[in-house]
């Protein structure tokens, strides 16, 4: 499921986007989600020269099935599904070096660049800590404004085993951030 | 719905809402006060979201480095290690001399990391008060009966009692930051909060308070009630 080509979001509506009729409205539309999908794969890569080589490629992809996409309105879900889907293929396609994320933090521990928000510091690392089963979700729900159900279809998973993880990515950062945990009562995620 | 379902729910999608969550919460002042806490928290992940932090963890074979094929020349080496050792030697006087500042920052992103400390409704048993300074290396003076939170908190390498104080100006957090020094009396204005971090002991002790206005009075109170026991060897 993860390297099929995104299905379109909305396929009842009449209204089509033709890239030969009007290539330029739908280049602009494209372009003009690239912080937020630029954003979006930051967070999932964890890299930024990572998450712009995702972008582009994600953009490519979507200027060659632009068809696909019915309703401009869909245009951002679509696109940031296309971007989830170019950063799983390029996990399983490339080894990459992985670098652990506590060493690289501690590479950064010592005195750090004044930031106009540093009471988020501590929040933004927690983040990135999370392991991926849990930030895909998370960062799906949040950035992307996924419901529960989709992101269900967009990680083959069953709606139950993504409220686990949901549940339990909010209270992993409760601990990483110094709260106390919340009892987890949710048992096993359960087959998909 | 038991209160594990509850949480899951809420957990899993705080804004959410369906009657049979709403159905409980209206009868689980635990389950309600959960809610607050996850909304406060999802407030700021999405806060935080806004912005990844410049940090590489992850890099692409594509995006590495070409090795020389030769071995480095016997100066680059020399460079780079005396690159190394100076590097560290910044590192370390700009660790030594970090302004207090960061001090104050990082005081405050704990606090606010713990949005639901300023909410507490009760007062804290003198067990809990206890287990709060229970490692800390200090006791409180302070009647128990003022004192609404009590955690031993994860801060800067130690765990130091976070305690909220009730006082005439409403809750005031205090920290009891036996490891940190500073030299002097230390003001500061973040986030909407006051603050001040005061020699004692030691140590320091730090006391924000919602808005502005002056907080001396609490800091001063502070310094007298809290008794630093001998570090055990």
């Amino acid at each position: 499921m993860r390297n099929s080509q995104p299905e379109s979001p909305v396929s009842s509506m009449s209204t089509r986007l033709s890239g030969a009729d009007a290539p330029a409205p739908v280049t602009e539309l494209f372009e003009s989600m690239r912080p937020d999908l630029l954003r979006f794969a930051h967070w999932l890569a964890r890299d930024r020269a990572l998450a712009e080589d995702i972008v582009q490629e994600s953009l490519l992809r979507a200027w060659r099935s632009r068809d696909a996409l019915k309703d401009p309105g869909a245009a951002r879900a679509w696109l940031l599904t296309i971007v989830r889907r170019e950063h799983a293929r390029l996990y399983e396609r490339k080894r990459l070096e992985l670098v652990s994320l506590d060493e690289a933090v501690e590479t950064h521990a010592g005195p750090r660049p004044a930031e106009p928000d540093g009471d988020l510091f501590t929040l933004r690392h927690a983040i990135m800590r999370l392991p991926i089963e849990y930030r895909e979700p998370l960062v799906l729900q949040i950035l992307g404004g996924f419901s529960t159900e989709e992101i269900a279809r967009e990680l083959a998973l069953t709606p139950t085993a993504v409220l686990t993880r949901l549940f339990r990515a909010r209270n992993k950062l409760r601990v990483l951030c110094g709260m106390t945990a919340a009892a987890d009562g949710a048992g096993s995620e359960g087959a998909p | 719905m038991t209160c594990d379902d509850a949480r899951l729910l809420i957990g899993a999608e705080p804004a959410g809402a369906t009657a049979a969550l709403e159905e409980h919460l209206q009868s689980c002042a635990a389950c309600r006060q959960f809610r607050e806490q996850m909304r406060a928290l999802d407030a700021d992940i999405r806060r935080a979201l806004e912005r990844p932090p410049e940090i590489a963890v992850v890099r692409a074979p594509h995006a590495a480095r070409p090795r020389p094929a030769t071995r480095p020349a016997a100066w680059r080496q020399w460079a780079l290690a005396a690159s190394v050792v100076l590097a560290l030697f910044a590192v370390m006087a700009l660790w030594l001399l970090r302004p207090g500042e960061s001090l104050a920052r990082d005081v405050v992103a704990h606090v606010q990391a713990e949005p639901e400390s300023w909410l507490a409704t009760q007062h804290v048993d003198a067990a809990g008060i206890d287990a709060a300074l229970k490692g800390a290396g200090v006791e409180l003076g302070i009647n128990s009966d003022k004192i609404m939170y009590a955690q031993s908190c994860w801060f800067r390498g130690h765990y130091v009692p976070h305690l909220v104080v009730e006082t005439a100006r409403g809750p005031a957090t205090v920290m009891i930051l036996r490891h940190e020094q500073v030299s002097g009396r230390r003001e500061f204005h973040e986030a909407g909060m006051t603050g001040v971090i005061v020699p004692a002991g030691t140590g320091s002790i730090a006391v924000l308070a919602r808005g502005a206005g002056n907080i001396d009075d609490i800091a001063g109170s502070m310094q007298q009630e809290v008794r630093w026991l001998p570090q055990k060897s």
